[in-house]
């Protein structure tokens, strides 16, 4: 069975706060705005709002599974579904964590091409951050915290660089509110809720925290720290763009740093744009050390050997897809994926669990 | 040649005759009333004066030639007798006298009589201070160790004596207070000092490489100092220390990086001053580590980020320089390494000539040659100028060797270069320990409450608990509740 995990690799309950929130807030943050404004136009902060409680809730319930079968995704699978079909279940999620952290990558490879460096290959920044992502996650989960850590308090300067363009805002745009058909709320939610998808990470680091069930609030804080974070971004972007000007900004919160401009900084989208290469790195380390520890407990196998495979299937992965379109394609068929397992397979795990823990089975098992 | 070294002399007479082939080690005969005695010693180790005025009057004096009237009547203390050959061997090589009396060729009597050739207390040179105490360590252990209880008169403070290094046989302290380290850290210290497999242990430093969590890391681990007080200061915390003979530095830890910046007078000053002062250091180093990498960033690859005044300042002084903002760069930074190198080899008075010459002269002329920029100029002997606020000495060389990966970074990938080394920076300076404690803490892992002594510092009256970070056994200094008398207005 599992060993236990050492005390000294063991992080406060606290640190759940910028796990989640860390690996909420990556690239998704810089270009959402558009996509609910698509749906529901002004009233895409009202989505905002309500996938961000969807979110809170489905936390709730991976924390009540978690509780229930006091240990990580693989071994409650295991548990629940048997050895075979368990660690199949196991091994698709971890390969989705694994294309996510993969498209996190890729996203931002081409931020950095489109925004600064143009001609910057592709394989070169990929390289650089699957060594920087090998040398922290071979450290240990501490450093991978400390990764999320930081890249949180990074991520606080989207608050500060929204005073930026509260001059050219139009407060009126927002009015009246409520003025979207209803059929709208659905498609718009839906889209929402995609952001949100980083809480599945919870599934493998939960058995690091020290006593995790008292882990819960601070998820739930971490995740209302991201409705936050989103609720003023597309505040800011709704009422700086016009809806046909939104509409065609690929990435609203870079544009709207474009216009950022201080009297030593002209172009505040040129630091920002670094900063964001730290941001970012909590999902891509959090990511692989996620993926390497499963595949560990799936296959019996070494960690690090596992990482170097996986660095290098990214790295391999990342130059395939080359074109504009191709990441495009890739985003969606993840955000899709992501979607089922988070609102169809993380439920379906919650009552297969709660039939099983009524009907004893589960509960001999535990003590046994 | 090392088992020749290790090679163990089982009997007395054929000891003797081995540490007699050095000419320091002298056998003297005496004759006494009845009998006569032998001694033996190194001259170059025991306190001639001392045996003159005290010793060997007090052997003439002596009736009989035996060990034990010897040892009853010599007015010294820690006389003993010993047919222990090991321990003569190493008391004899300590500066003790042996004395053999001829009715036993086993049995000898050692007397301390060690030469202990002090130097004078000193101010401190390296960390002085305008107030406060005025004293460093000198190389001689006990004096150091003396040092400290005086400031610490409590049974509390314990000294653990250790031995190390195969051919210097150094001495080595531990200290810590019983009762408030966490036995933790004294017994990771105890044991990494014992596990030190080296011959020449010349100095505190030697040992600090070796006791360091990473050696591979460029950040030293634990803070190294020459001030009794400040030595004393942070046993009270609860941290542990160690004292080398030979070295006038002792070595604390568990240690955290931010304490790097903190001076020991940063105590005796006010504290809004010296947190403001902690925070300009902090300022300083990170300044000093990117300030000239984002230049060269910033002209090679983003120069929209520049306000358009601001560009034109930068592009007159730039004009006619036939090089790339990098060779600049490097040629500037290896210029100031290289009169910093030259000031800290030569003595103090040449070097300040070196320092002013290098730094007017060669600095106007590179300028004036049209070399370098004058913004770059300020910018470079800013940074320097920063990187020697660190009032630990050891963090400041870390901190200037970190501008040069990061200056290349800059040339390679500019402000994206720049941001991704801070990442293996963050990175690197998150994996490390010092004594197995984290050694970015207050700042991660997050505890707030350190907070009141390293970034800033915050006024004694606050300073109530002693840092978390250490685990110590007995956590409150004083008490809080109590201290704080209850007054109204006009009472």
């Amino acid at each position: 069975m599992q060993q236990p995990i050492p005390a000294r690799n063991l992080v406060s309950p606290v640190m759940v706060l910028f796990l989640i929130n860390a690996m909420q807030v990556g690239v998704g943050v810089l270009g959402f705005p558009r996509y609910v404004a698509e749906d529901m136009e002004y009233d895409g902060w009202i989505a905002v709002i309500v996938s961000g409680l969807i979110t809170s809730v489905m936390i709730w319930v991976i924390y009540d599974i978690l509780k229930k079968g006091n240990g990580d995704i693989i071994s409650i699978n295991k548990e629940l579904f048997g050895k075979w079909l368990g660690h199949t279940l196991s091994f698709l999620l971890l390969t989705y964590l694994l294309s996510v952290t993969m498209v996190v990558l890729r996203t931002f490879t081409e931020v950095i091409q489109v925004w600064i460096f143009p001609n910057l290959s592709t394989w070169a920044i990929t390289a650089v951050y699957c060594l920087l992502a090998y040398y922290c996650i071979v450290k240990g989960f501490r450093v991978v915290v400390g990764v999320c850590y930081f890249g949180v308090l990074l991520s606080l300067i989207t608050y500060l660089s929204l005073i930026g363009p509260i001059e050219f805002m139009e407060v009126r745009a927002l009015l009246p509110v409520f003025n979207q058909p209803a059929d709208t709320y659905l498609p718009a939610i839906r889209t929402m809720v995609l952001s949100y998808l980083g809480i599945k990470m919870v599934f493998i680091f939960y058995p690091f925290i020290k006593k995790p069930e008292t882990s819960l609030k601070w998820a739930l804080l971490g995740n209302a720290l991201t409705i936050f974070m989103y609720l003023l971004v597309s505040f800011a972007a709704f009422i700086y763009f016009s809806p046909n000007q939104l509409s065609a900004t690929i990435w609203p919160l870079l544009t709207m740093w474009q216009i950022i401009e201080l009297p030593f900084l002209e172009r505040f989208e040129y630091l920002a744009i670094p900063i964001w290469a730290l941001v970012i790195l909590p999902n891509i380390c959090l990511g692989l050390w996620a993926t390497s520890r499963g595949y560990k407990l799936i296959f019996s196998i070494n960690q690090h050997q596992t990482l170097i495979v996986l660095l290098l299937v990214i790295f391999c992965l990342s130059i395939v897809f080359n074109t504009r379109d191709l990441i495009d394609r890739l985003n969606t068929i993840v955000s899709e994926v992501g979607f089922y397992i988070t609102y169809v397979f993380i439920p379906i795990l919650w009552i297969v669990q709660k039939l099983r823990h009524k009907g004893g089975s589960y509960e001999t098992n535990q003590s046994g | 040649m090392a088992q020749k070294q290790q090679k163990k002399v089982t009997d007395l007479p054929s000891l003797l005759l081995e540490l007699g082939k050095s000419a320091d080690f002298i056998h003297e005969t005496m004759r006494l009333h009845k009998g006569k005695i032998d001694l033996y010693y190194f001259k170059t180790l025991v306190d001639l004066s001392l045996m003159k005025k005290d010793f060997l009057p007090n052997i003439k004096k002596t009736e009989s030639p035996s060990l034990y009237d010897l040892e009853m009547t010599l007015p010294f203390n820690q006389v003993e007798v010993s047919s222990d050959v090991q321990l003569i061997e190493t008391k004899l090589l300590q500066g003790c006298v042996c004395i053999q009396t001829h009715d036993s060729n086993v049995e000898a009597i050692i007397v301390p009589l060690e030469d202990d050739n002090l130097r004078d207390i000193t101010v401190p040179e390296v960390e002085f201070s305008v107030i406060g105490p005025k004293q460093a360590f000198i190389e001689h252990l006990r004096t150091n160790i003396q040092l400290i209880r005086i400031r610490l008169p409590i049974k509390e403070f314990k000294v653990i004596e250790l031995q190390v290094g195969t051919l210097t046989k150094t001495k080595v302290a531990l200290l810590y207070l019983d009762g408030i380290a966490d036995m933790e850290n004294v017994n990771t210290m105890k044991q990494r000092i014992e596990d030190i497999d080296f011959d020449h242990i010349d100095d505190s430093s030697y040992i600090n490489q070796m006791i360091e969590d990473s050696s591979m890391s460029p950040f030293p681990q634990l803070i190294d100092t020459e001030r009794p007080d400040r030595v004393s200061a942070v046993l009270s915390e609860g941290k542990v220390a160690v004292l080398v003979d030979g070295s006038p530095t002792a070595i604390t830890g568990p240690t955290t990086f931010i304490e790097f910046f903190s001076a020991f007078d940063d105590y005796f000053s006010r504290w809004h001053v010296s947190s403001i002062i902690r925070i300009i250091r902090l300022f300083a180093v990170t300044f000093s580590i990117f300030a000239t990498a984002i230049y060269v960033a910033v002209l090679t690859y983003h120069s929209q980020l520049i306000p358009r005044d601001l560009l034109a300042t930068l592009i007159q002084s730039r004009e006619a320089i036939p090089f790339p903002p990098i060779i600049e760069a490097v040629f500037l930074e290896l210029t100031i390494e290289l009169l910093r190198e030259a000031g800290a080899r030569l003595p103090t008075k040449v070097g300040q000539t070196i320092g002013i010459v290098g730094g007017i002269v060669i600095g106007t002329a590179a300028v004036e040659a049209g070399l370098t920029s004058n913004i770059l100029l300020i910018i470079v002997a800013l940074a320097a100028l920063a990187s020697f606020t660190t009032p630990i000495y050891r963090i400041g060389n870390t901190i200037r060797l970190l501008r040069f990966p990061f200056l290349f970074l800059a040339q390679l990938w500019g402000l994206i270069g720049v941001f991704i080394g801070f990442g293996f920076l963050m990175v690197h300076l998150l994996g490390l320990t010092s004594l197995g404690r984290p050694y970015l803490e207050p700042i991660f892992p997050p505890r707030l409450a350190d907070f009141k002594d390293s970034v800033i510092r915050l006024p004694f009256s606050m300073q109530n608990k002693r840092p978390e970070q250490l685990r110590t056994g007995n956590s409150t200094r004083f008490n809080k509740k109590k201290a704080k008398a209850h007054h109204d207005i006009d009472e």
